[in-house]
């Protein structure tokens, strides 16, 4: 399995020089098995060039298949999606699978962002594609074509979001973003057994440590806390992940080196760019 | 008066190496007159930058805001909730648009932040919001501004707004299609559709008040997401190219018209293109022609 980073940013889409070398795209993540087929996490603003290289592949001739797991809908995660081109070619069969935001359904979220007055797009009908929203329990496993996926409910400030651990050729990729636990340090049994022995886990990893203090209730994790969830649970290598959209290429430098000096775990901050092996 | 752009891109935010010199922030310019005075035209993801800067400059006192909004599209109430002056308390915050849906003012562009789609809801906000309509052709004066709304031709309705102030002149055009191809009326277009004598009526009555709306204005800022091809391609979409942007101002007698709204695909490159063809297309009509970038700030009719 292949793994590639197409926004890696939290919050906020950064363009500019400072932002080049990570990249300034909002989440989207891309997993890739041996024999070539795909699974897309979230449609940040990353979902627009990840599209631009689905173009090559079935889904450019209108015969193609993708499933979309995610995470939650905050706009970060979800702004993307009216731009991401698979949606406008008929033919193509797309399902995004999640969980129902408290007190809506997922499908009405999703018409809601492309309501009238927020998108020329008018609604999910409107899309040339087959589009399928398909729901799922907090902590059901879901089997998508060679995918075979856990969940988990983790904290989110006021909500929860959903975090993955999705197996496929014998390797464990672990998503876990947008989480803040109650006590950062304490490990969430919940989060360590989703990530447990995971060839990679994908952390949120928000906040340098010496921040925290101003973002605690905000929703997000600081560095130490992505590295308390991977050493407990043993994983092989640590993907920083949904960087501050104030932090530049070089203090995300910073906080790589402080945290590696801290643990035996590799870790990395992640970067839009090329296809890594898992 | 002096204009600053703090987002000049249409649609979506675009990071990365193919927009470090024009930006890849989206639609949003703040208008300062000589005395300090300040309006914001659009809330696009430009907004969070220049939020930082407002809030810097007030040193955390509260402030007084005005932000004009053409449309609530996403690329134009984006950066709403990332507006710093937004957590202060004590700040007012003025929102004008076009009501182009059934809702509420508040109830669209405070459903930005609904619980979905963000963590903490506009309506509890330290600031306080005001929503105002505004309906074209109605003047309006705020603080030193002479604010005229404009209709344009853009899915589900939008207004440009020409601001006068310090006896000179800007308006903000964007985003509009042409007044030729399509009527954007309140409906999904899936591509282009016949008018009838009635739509080409109306559209010819946009057109007019807008020609007149910016007579002999100074600049003129206006959607030109599209070159000439791809605006064949994808003529309802509501967007104009420069050609379209440079007949209107020229009618119009502009002095000087600023291409605005670039495509997400319009990388540096292809941008310093547009930038030098237009300057010289425009020098051959007698009318100024300047590309827009990120941080690019200019100067209104004489020195402030
Ligand atoms: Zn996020
Ligand atoms: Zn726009
Ligand atoms: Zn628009």
């Amino acid at each position: 399995m292949k793994v590639r980073f197409w926004g890696v940013r939290g919050a906020f889409a950064m363009s500019g020089r400072e932002f080049l070398r990570y990249g300034g795209n909002t989440p989207c993540v891309e997993l890739v098995t041996d024999d070539g087929q795909r699974l897309a996490i979230d449609l940040g603003t990353g979902a627009t060039e990840l599209a631009k290289s689905l173009m090559g592949t079935e889904l450019g001739k209108g015969k193609g298949e993708l499933h979309v797991l995610l995470s939650h809908t905050h706009l970060d995660h979800i702004q993307g999606l009216p731009f991401f081109t698979p949606f406008f070619l008929e033919g193509n069969h797309i399902s995004i699978h999640g969980v129902d935001p408290a007190g809506t359904s997922l499908e009405a979220t999703l018409q809601n962002q492309l309501a009238p007055h927020y998108s020329p797009l008018g609604g999910l009908e409107n899309l040339g594609a087959h589009v399928s929203v398909e729901t799922f329990q907090p902590g059901h496993r879901l089997v998508l074509g060679p995918f075979k996926i856990s969940t988990a409910p983790v904290p989110h400030a006021t909500m929860w979001t959903t975090s993955f651990r999705i197996e496929a050729d014998r390797k464990v990729v672990t998503f876990l973003s947008d989480v803040e636990y109650p006590d950062p340090l304490a490990p969430d049994p919940a989060a360590v057994a989703l990530a447990m022995g995971a060839d990679l886990l994908i952390h949120d990893a928000m906040h340098p440590d010496e921040e925290y203090d101003l973002r605690r209730g905000w929703g997000h994790s600081p560095v130490s806390a992505a590295i308390t969830v991977a050493e407990a649970a043993m994983v092989k290598r640590l993907a920083l992940f949904h960087h501050s959209p104030d932090a530049t290429d070089d203090q995300i430098d910073r906080v790589v080196a402080l945290a590696q000096a801290r643990t035996k775990i590799p870790l990395f901050a992640a970067a839009e760019g090329a296809y890594l092996d898992v | 008066m002096e204009i600053t752009f703090w987002g000049v891109r249409g649609s979506y935010p675009v990071p990365g190496p193919q927009t470090v010199r024009y930006g890849g922030q989206t639609s949003c310019v703040e208008v300062r007159s000589s005395e300090g005075g300040c309006l914001v035209v659009d809330a696009g993801t430009g907004l969070r930058a220049l939020g930082q800067k407002l809030a810097r400059e007030g040193g955390g006192a509260p402030g007084r805001y005005h932000i004009l909004l053409s449309h609530v599209h996403w690329d134009h109430i984006q950066g709403l909730p990332f507006f710093e002056p937004a957590y202060i308390p004590g700040t007012t915050i003025s929102v004008y648009a076009l009501l182009t849906a059934a809702d509420e003012l508040q109830q669209v562009i405070g459903g930005i932040t609904r619980h979905e789609f963000f963590p903490v809801p506009l309506e509890a906000a330290p600031a306080h919001f005001q929503y105002h309509e505004v309906e074209p052709g109605v003047r309006m004066t705020l603080g030193e501004f002479m604010v005229l709304p404009i209709a344009l031709n853009h899915p589900f309705g939008a207004v440009g707004y020409r601001i006068d102030c310090d006896g000179t002149s800007v308006a903000y055009v964007s985003d509009t299609a042409p007044f030729t191809d399509v009527l954007h009326k309140q409906h999904f277009l899936r591509g282009l559709e016949t008018l009838s004598e009635d739509d080409r009526r109306t559209l010819d009555q946009i057109r007019a008040d807008l020609v007149k709306a910016l007579s002999r204005c100074d600049t003129v800022i206006y959607d030109t997401h599209f070159l000439p091809d791809e605006y064949a391609r994808f003529p309802h979409y509501g967007h104009s190219t420069p050609d379209q942007a440079l007949e209107i101002c020229v009618e119009a007698g502009v002095r000087r018209l600023v291409l605005y709204h670039h495509a997400p695909g319009h990388g540096d490159d292809l941008m310093d293109k547009i930038a030098k063809e237009y300057a010289e297309k425009g020098e051959a009509l007698g009318i100024e022609v300047v590309t827009s970038f990120e941080g690019m700030a200019m100067v209104i009719g004489g020195a402030p």
